[in-house]
């Protein structure tokens, strides 16, 4: 089976710099893939690529069996969701879903039936006539998003699409996103820096850095088996370390086989408190519940440990022994 | 999208093109012959200019007329834009209509009008012999002072319009806030209200100073061959003796002075906010 | 205090509006001369200023004048300032200097040098140079109104539309032009009020046959005290008048201070 969107030894950039080089990834139809990473690792310039809101230095971009590489962007049959909606305030809602419908010259009751379908599907009907400027955040994305699916893109692209919500209503449009795609079934490439997002919608994710993949794979790969200690510190480890002279941080010694792994991870609860060979002092303690998260101040930097609410309590102040255990360890095999 | 820069080049060719040749080179020849006498490169043009006391009591009335003319707008200015500031915003609208109407005026009708005012037979003075106050006309045509009231009425609106903008963008209880703490009104402007809207003084004084050194109507009309500004004695020199380097001079002195000013007056504004 | 400052305002008003109350009268007189109050009452003026042959004249020239230079600077201005303010090319601070710049120079200076290096170096006649004088003198003000408005518009509602499966052009013309338009009858109100009272780019470029009304005004009353020039005073303020209530009803002046 043929890839259905393709980039080949893809690079990018703005006049001398290179934002993106040599980028090869594929994705299948009705595949939901999360571009992941800090700001500036690539992933905005890649989606406009994609896009074809810029022009590649190098490589090709093949969708669904075309070489779309120097196809304008309106010719390409690509939607996009903007991390700012980028309504256009001089239209109603309804005007704003229809405008991709009006370009191409779409029947007039073709045209208000699919609009309506489109706004019924976000849950807008009842504010079409609205200007997006009376619209509340969570709104004014709903419009965005539906008047980038009404015109059935073969590929939609969002970017950070909900980084201007509230945190409520970015949980309630990421089930709804994921709803959306699951309905409609369309190939779509979610850009974002939030890892929980990613895990939370994403059939794959992305992880980019400096202008490259770092690591690909599914959600649960990636958590589980982070490949870099760059990625394992994006996906939330707590406590990752590299190994400088086959010692901890380069000073600690290692009390198993590490392999070929360039630094170790550990998440807060499989570092062991009460005994070990490291010492740490308690510089707080929060009772979470079923846990008690403490945090270490050690020679390796700081620590962060959770026991069972059950255990004997450290006090902040305390010194205290941990191990960090081959039991729970992550080897990463990169930097 | 808009990386290709081309595009935007091309987009501003069209108006570059038509400033550069209807505008940039004709006026810089025309300048360029302040700093040109028969023997090539030179500023004798501007001995020569300012060797005329003529020449040079028209520069100072110029520069002094600016100056009065700014600082008694910018007196007054404050005063009314701080009174259409209290008001609601329906009346507040209107007012500022009606102080952008002289704006929109053509300045020749204005200027007329101070004629019909002003002159011999005018208003004032057929009102004053009326009352019996003089018997004569008083001369007020053709004096510096009527070239005065004519810059302020036409030059005034460009004062108020920044400060009242200036004011409206003043945190609301700054007023109020130091009036409590014991301020009276002369500490609470001086302390306060200038600090905080000198940003929109600093426009308005340079619209009006510069503006009224480079007016032309007013002073030919009501001035006349008698008080002349610098613009009026452009015309005369040229339109008199084809005195082109005189001519260049003065353009060269009003550009000069005008960019000065902008620029000082920038450097004001920022040095008293740091 | 308060009462202090509204005598203040009723004080200035009257000394900003009042005279083209008082030249409007004037106009109206029945007398020989201009005087102030008139000598009786009567439209003779008024219906003079339509017989003098220069004032209908120059009235029409300075309308076309005014109406040309003004689309023409907007035609010009509208790609260069959102060149400026979307596409940064090299050198946009430069070429916004070169293309504000007419703002700068004294207007008399302007007509001076068009009138000698322009129209006696290449023979192009007076109304042409005349147009490209006011239409240079326009370009900064459509610029940067232009521009203004332009910086309140966001970019990316270009790139949604083009996504959308617009052209450049057709982007620019269904989402630029509909926001930005009242910036741009902003830029044509100023521009023709600022060609059609224009006096010193037009006062060299006048010659036989070819003079704007303002300057034809300025010789007119030069040589005749007679109150037809105050009738026409009053005419153009009355018409200014209509047109700021225009502008504040359509666009809401206030919002511009």
């Amino acid at each position: 089976m043929s890839d259905f969107l393709k980039l080949d030894r893809l690079t990018l950039g703005y006049g001398d710099t290179v934002a993106v080089e040599g980028l090869d990834f594929a994705m299948q139809p009705g595949e939901l893939v999360a571009l992941l990473g800090p700001s500036g690792c690539g992933k905005t310039t890649t989606m406009r690529a994609i896009a074809g809101l810029m022009t590649p230095m190098g490589g090709t971009i093949t969708l669904d069996g075309r070489d779309i590489t120097r196809v304008p962007p309106n010719k390409r049959g690509v939607g996009l969701v903007f991390q700012s909606y980028a309504l256009f305030p001089h239209l109603t809602v309804f005007e704003n879903v229809a405008f991709g419908l009006r370009l191409a010259r779409v029947a007039r009751a073709e045209l208000t039936q699919r609009v309506d379908t489109a706004l019924a599907a976000t849950g807008l009907l009842h504010l079409a006539q609205r200007l997006p400027r009376e619209l509340s955040g969570g709104q004014q994305q709903r419009v965005a998003l539906a008047r980038s699916i009404v015109v059935e893109p073969k590929l939609l692209l969002l970017d950070e699409p909900l980084s201007n919500l509230d945190a409520r209503l970015r949980l309630e449009m990421r089930s709804e996103l994921s709803r959306l795609q699951r309905e409609l079934g369309i190939a779509m490439i979610y850009v974002t820096h939030d890892q929980s997002e990613a895990l939370a919608l994403a059939d794959r994710i992305i992880v980019m850095r400096d202008g490259r993949i770092e690591q690909s794979g599914t959600p649960d790969a990636i958590y589980e088996r982070p490949a870099s200690v760059f990625v394992a510190g994006f996906m939330g480890f707590e406590n990752t370390f590299v190994i400088h002279n086959g010692l901890l941080a380069g000073i600690a010694p290692i009390g198993f086989e590490v392999r070929d792994a360039v630094g170790l991870a550990w998440r807060p609860h499989s570092v062991v408190l009460g005994q070990g060979p490291h010492r740490g002092t308690v510089a707080g303690a929060s009772y979470l519940g079923q846990v008690v998260e403490y945090l270490l101040t050690t020679p390796l930097g700081d620590i962060k440990a959770e026991a069972p609410a059950s255990a004997p309590r450290h006090a902040a102040g305390d010194t205290i022994a941990f191990d960090l255990p081959e039991a729970g360890v992550v080897r990463l095999p990169r930097a | 999208m808009f990386q290709d820069r081309r595009i935007g080049l091309w987009l501003l060719a069209p108006a570059t093109l038509f400033v550069v040749v209807g505008f940039l080179v004709p006026v810089i020849i025309l300048l360029s012959g302040a700093f040109r006498t028969d023997g090539g490169w030179s500023l004798g043009n501007y001995l020569d200019f300012f060797g005329s006391s003529l020449n040079r009591e028209v520069f100072w009335r110029t520069f002094r007329l600016g100056l009065t003319v700014t600082l008694v707008s910018a007196i007054l200015g404050y005063g009314v834009a701080m009174a259409v500031v209290d008001k609601g915003p329906k009346t507040k609208g209107r007012l500022i209509a009606m102080l952008v109407l002289p704006l929109m005026i053509s300045p020749v009708a204005r200027t007329y009008a101070w004629l019909v005012i002003l002159g011999r037979t005018g208003f004032i003075n057929v009102g004053l012999e009326n009352l019996g106050i003089i018997e004569r006309p008083l001369r007020i045509l053709f004096t510096e002072t009527a070239v005065f009231i004519g810059l302020i009425q036409l030059f005034f609106p460009l004062m108020v319009l920044p400060l009242i903008s200036a004011l409206e963008n003043m945190p609301r209880d700054v007023v109020p806030a130091a009036r409590v703490l014991g301020a009276n009104w002369l500490t609470v402007f001086w302390k306060v209200i200038l600090p905080l809207t000198k940003e929109g003084l600093v426009v308005g004084g340079t619209l009006v100073f510069v503006g009224s050194l480079t007016a032309y109507v007013t002073p030919a009309i009501l001035g006349g061959s008698k008080v002349l500004m610098l613009e009026t004695l452009l015309y005369q020199r040229v339109s008199v003796a084809n005195d082109y380097a005189s001519a260049a001079v003065i353009g060269v002195i009003l550009i000069a002075m005008s960019v000065l000013t902008n620029i000082l007056l920038k450097k004001l504004a920022s040095v008293r906010k740091a | 205090m308060r009462i202090s400052g509204n005598i203040l305002l009723a004080a200035v008003l009257l000394f900003l509006i009042g005279p083209f109350v008082i030249i409007c009268i004037a106009g109206l007189s029945a007398g020989e001369t201009l005087s102030f109050p008139p000598q009786g009452l009567s439209l003779r003026w008024v219906a003079r200023v339509f017989q003098v042959e220069s004032f209908r004249n120059a009235f029409a020239l300075s309308m076309t004048l005014a109406i040309g230079a003004t689309l023409a600077a907007l035609v010009l201005g509208i790609p260069a300032a959102y060149a400026l303010e979307r596409y940064r090319p090299p050198g946009a601070e430069v070429i916004r200097n070169i293309v504000t710049a007419p703002i700068v120079v004294p207007g008399i200076i302007v007509g001076l040098a068009l009138l000698r290096h322009l129209v006696i170096p290449t023979g192009i006649g007076v109304t042409v140079a005349l147009f490209i004088g006011h239409t240079a003198l326009l370009v900064p003000y459509a610029v940067r109104v232009v521009s203004a408005s332009l910086v309140n518009l966001r970019p990316d509602i270009e790139e949604a539309a083009v996504m959308l499966g617009a052209s450049r052009l057709g982007a620019f013309m269904k989402v630029v032009l509909p926001n930005i338009r009242s910036g741009i009858m902003a830029a044509f109100i100023i521009g023709f009020i600022t060609s059609f009272n224009q006096v010193p780019v037009s006062l060299f470029l006048s010659g036989p046959g070819v003079t704007t009304l303002p300057i034809d005004m300025m010789f007119y009353m030069e040589f005749n005290y007679d109150p037809s020039v105050a009738a026409l005073s009053g005419l153009l303020a009355l018409m200014s008048l209509a047109v700021v209530m225009v502008a504040e009803k359509v666009l809401g002046l206030s919002r511009y201070v």
